[in-house]
């Protein structure tokens, strides 16, 4: 049995191929997805972190001392991170060949769920990216705060979009052509 | 075998100056939060090595460093290293150490975790791992 070696793939998923993924990294290139993509994700943590910790130890400034913080990191500004983890917990937990489709595997109400899982976890996703611009925008910018304030909001936006990435480079490099290649040896 | 025992001894002296940066930059300014990063950046390599061997088995092919266990290892290995060079950054920008203890420590445990994916590289065994 022989497959056709076109450019058309009729398991794939997206009808328009990322055109990016033919970066001749060689046999290297998941290996360098995954830790790319780790990266990424402690970079996010890190950065909203960083907020947390920054207004943890806010002071008022010292020409008067009398004048309070006005706002602090609290529990709301943690749920679109916690949200977006969610969605990324989601998504790698489903087995990529199933949201492609094959014959072999299974039925097709195995494809169906598969494909509605993956549809849960990028909502998970999109409504903690969602939900930090918000945050931003109600909390922080609407209240009128200083620039210094400010930039808790911007990390939180910040720490979703690269959650969002991390996800999206990990699902590319896992789902490189060297199992499909190897598959078509057999 | 390239590498014989001058590069240990470089190795092992690259290792005991970036050492010294982390220590000093906690002693100097007497706070040893900064120590946390010899200790992320020694953390770094474990999941790596520990998942390593759950790659693939003698009947794979060359093709197999795709599983799922080694992703993970070099997932979480990726995050450590993030981790150790961002920690100081954070400590300095909450103003909770010096900036200049930041700078030693992100130099010394640059030194560190370099001397160890060095130390992997030059005395790698045959089978073609990666570290």
């Amino acid at each position: 049995m022989s497959l056709p070696r076109s450019d058309y793939d009729p398991r794939r998923v997206c009808v328009n191929p990322f055109p990016f993924l033919n970066i001749s990294l060689g046999k290297h290139r998941r290996s360098v997805g995954v830790y790319l993509a780790g990266g990424l994700f402690g970079l996010a943590i890190w950065t909203f972190l960083d907020a947390a910790i920054l207004s943890a130890h806010a002071h008022p400034p010292y020409n008067e001392p009398d004048y309070p913080v006005p706002v602090h990191v609290g529990f709301v500004d943690w749920l679109p991170g916690i949200h977006s983890l969610l969605g990324i917990i989601v998504i790698n937990l489903i087995d990529k060949d199933r949201v492609r489709g094959d014959e072999g595997y299974g039925d097709s109400r195995a494809v169906w769920r598969a494909r509605l899982f993956l549809f849960v976890g990028f909502a998970l996703m999109a409504g903690g990216l969602a939900g930090s611009v918000a945050l931003l925008v109600l909390k922080y910018i609407l209240a009128g705060y200083q620039e210094q304030y400010l930039y808790y909001g911007y990390a939180n936006v910040a720490q979703n979009v690269e959650l969002m990435l991390s996800a999206v480079i990990l699902w590319i490099a896992q789902s490189g052509s060297g199992e499909y290649e190897y598959n078509l040896a057999i | 075998m390239a590498a014989g025992l001058k590069t240990v001894i470089l190795l092992s002296f690259v290792l005991a100056v970036g050492f010294l940066m982390i220590i000093l930059s906690c002693a100097l300014w007497s706070n040893w939060l900064p120590l946390l990063v010899a200790l992320t950046f020694v953390v770094a390599p474990l999941p790596n090595a520990l998942f390593a061997h759950c790659g693939g088995d003698d009947f794979s092919t060359d093709i197999g460093e795709s599983s799922g266990p080694v992703d993970l290892g070099r997932f979480i290995t990726a995050i450590i290293v993030v981790t150790g060079f961002a920690l100081p950054l954070i400590l300095a920008h909450s103003e909770i150490i010096h900036p200049g203890a930041s700078v030693m420590s992100i130099i010394g445990g640059g030194l560190v975790y370099g001397t160890i994916l060095a130390y992997s590289a030059a005395f790698k065994q045959d089978d073609d791992s990666e570290f």
